[in-house]
C-alpha cells in the first residue's frame, strides 16, 4: 500500500519519540504557563541588561495563589519578555509574586538567577504599576497602587510570606 | 628532623599564616588598608548621617541577606551555598554596615572562621557636617563592585536597587 513501509514507519517512530521528549522536557521544568485571564489590572513594565554583549538576561514574573493558612500554590508564569506587560491578578485576595532575573554567559556557560518576592493583595477597582529593573548587577523592584478616583498613588511596601496574616 | 621534613613544616607554616583571616571588623578594616588585594572606596554624600543610616538599616536585610548556591561543573557536579549576613551598627557618631559570608554547604573551613562568618566588606559612614556624610568603604578589590555600587546608591539615596548576590565574590 502507497505511503507504508520500513520509512514511512521509522519516520513515524521518530516523530513519536520527538513529540514524547518534548512533553517529557516541559513537564520536568516546572513552569507553566500562567493562564492571565482575569482583567489585566497589573501593568509591568521591565528594563533589563545583562550589561554584555556575551549575556543575556530575563526577566519573568511567577503568581502563587496564598490561601488563609498562608500557604501557596503556584499558578503560572509571565515571561516579561516586552517592555511593558499586562497581567490579571485575582483582587480581593492575596497572590504571592515572585520576579526572577535569569543570567546566562555565552561564553564559559554559566547562568545564575535573582528572586525578588513579594505578597500582593490587590483592591477591587484599583490598578497597579510594576517596574522591575536589571542593570549591571543591580536589581529593583516597585510597585504601585493607582486609585482611579485619584490622580496620586502610593507605593506598596514590599511583605515576605513571613509578614503573611498580618494586617495590611 | 631531616631537611626536606624542615622544608615542609616551613612551607606549611607559611602558607598558613598567609591564610589567617581578619577575625574582627577592625582586623579587616586594617587588612584591607594595607599592601593586599583589598581596597578602600572612599565617597562624600549629600545626606545627613541619620539619612543614610536609615536607608542602610532599611536596605541592608533585604538585600544582602541571601544565600547564593554555585554548581561547579565537573567530572561529577559540586553545589557550593554561600550564605551572606548584612548587620548594621549604628550610633550618633557614625554608621557601619558589615557584610559577612559563611559557606552552608560544599566546603570545609580548615582556617578560623570569625563569629558571624568572614568579612567580605565592611562600610563606615561619618558625619562631615549637618548635611553631608563621607562613607568608606573597606572590601576586596575584586568581586565587590556591584555591592559596592549598591551601597553608594543607598548612601546617596539615588539608587535602592539590591545587589545581584550571584555576582559577588
Amino acid at each position: 500500500m502507497p505511503g507504508h513501509g520500513p520509512g514511512r514507519v521509522i519516520r513515524l517512530q521518530c516523530i513519536a519519540v520527538l513529540l514524547v521528549g518534548a512533553g517529557l522536557l516541559s513537564g520536568c521544568s516546572g513552569l507553566k504557563t500562567y493562564p492571565n485571564d482575569l482583567p489585566k489590572n497589573l501593568q509591568v513594565r521591565t528594563e533589563a541588561t545583562s550589561g554584555s554583549a556575551f549575556s543575556s538576561m530575563r526577566v519573568a514574573l511567577h503568581i502563587h495563589q496564598v490561601d488563609a493558612n498562608c500557604r501557596t500554590e503556584y499558578q503560572g508564569t509571565v515571561n516579561l519578555n516586552e517592555p511593558s506587560v499586562g497581567v490579571g491578578v485575582p483582587s480581593g485576595r492575596m497572590s504571592y509574586l515572585v520576579f526572577t532575573f535569569s543570567g546566562s554567559s555565552f561564553l564559559g556557560g554559566t547562568s545564575s538567577s535573582t528572586r525578588y518576592e513579594t505578597l500582593l493583595q490587590p483592591r477591587a477597582g484599583y490598578t497597579y504599576d510594576a517596574r522591575a529593573r536589571y542593570k549591571d548587577g543591580i536589581y529593583h523592584v516597585e510597585i504601585r497602587e493607582n486609585d482611579p478616583r485619584r490622580s496620586a498613588g502610593r507605593e506598596i511596601e514590599r511583605r515576605g510570606l513571613a509578614d503573611c496574616g498580618r494586617p495590611w | 628532623m631531616t631537611y626536606p621534613a624542615i622544608g615542609i613544616i616551613v612551607a606549611v607554616t607559611v602558607l598558613l599564616g598567609g591564610c589567617a583571616q581578619p577575625q574582627s571588623a577592625d582586623e579587616f578594616r586594617k587588612s584591607a588598608s594595607g599592601p593586599s588585594l583589598s581596597k578602600v572606596v572612599t565617597r562624600e554624600v549629600n545626606r545627613p548621617l541619620r539619612e543614610v543610616a536609615a536607608t542602610f538599616r532599611a536596605r541592608a536585610p533585604e538585600c544582602l541577606n541571601a544565600t547564593v548556591r554555585r554548581t561547579l561543573a565537573g567530572p561529577s557536579y559540586h553545589v557550593v551555598d554561600v550564605t551572606y549576613k548584612p548587620t548594621v551598627v549604628v550610633t550618633d557618631q557614625r554608621a557601619e554596615l558589615h557584610v559577612q559570608m559563611r559557606h552552608t554547604r560544599g566546603v570545609i573551613n580548615v582556617i578560623q572562621e570569625p563569629e558571624g562568618g568572614f568579612y567580605v566588606l565592611i562600610a563606615d559612614v561619618h558625619p562631615v557636617d549637618s548635611k553631608r556624610s563621607r562613607i568608606e568603604i573597606f572590601g576586596s578589590s575584586t568581586g565587590n563592585d556591584v555591592m559596592t555600587r549598591a551601597i553608594v546608591g543607598w548612601a546617596t539615596g539615588k539608587d535602592l536597587g539590591c545587589p545581584d548576590m550571584a555576582q559577588v565574590g
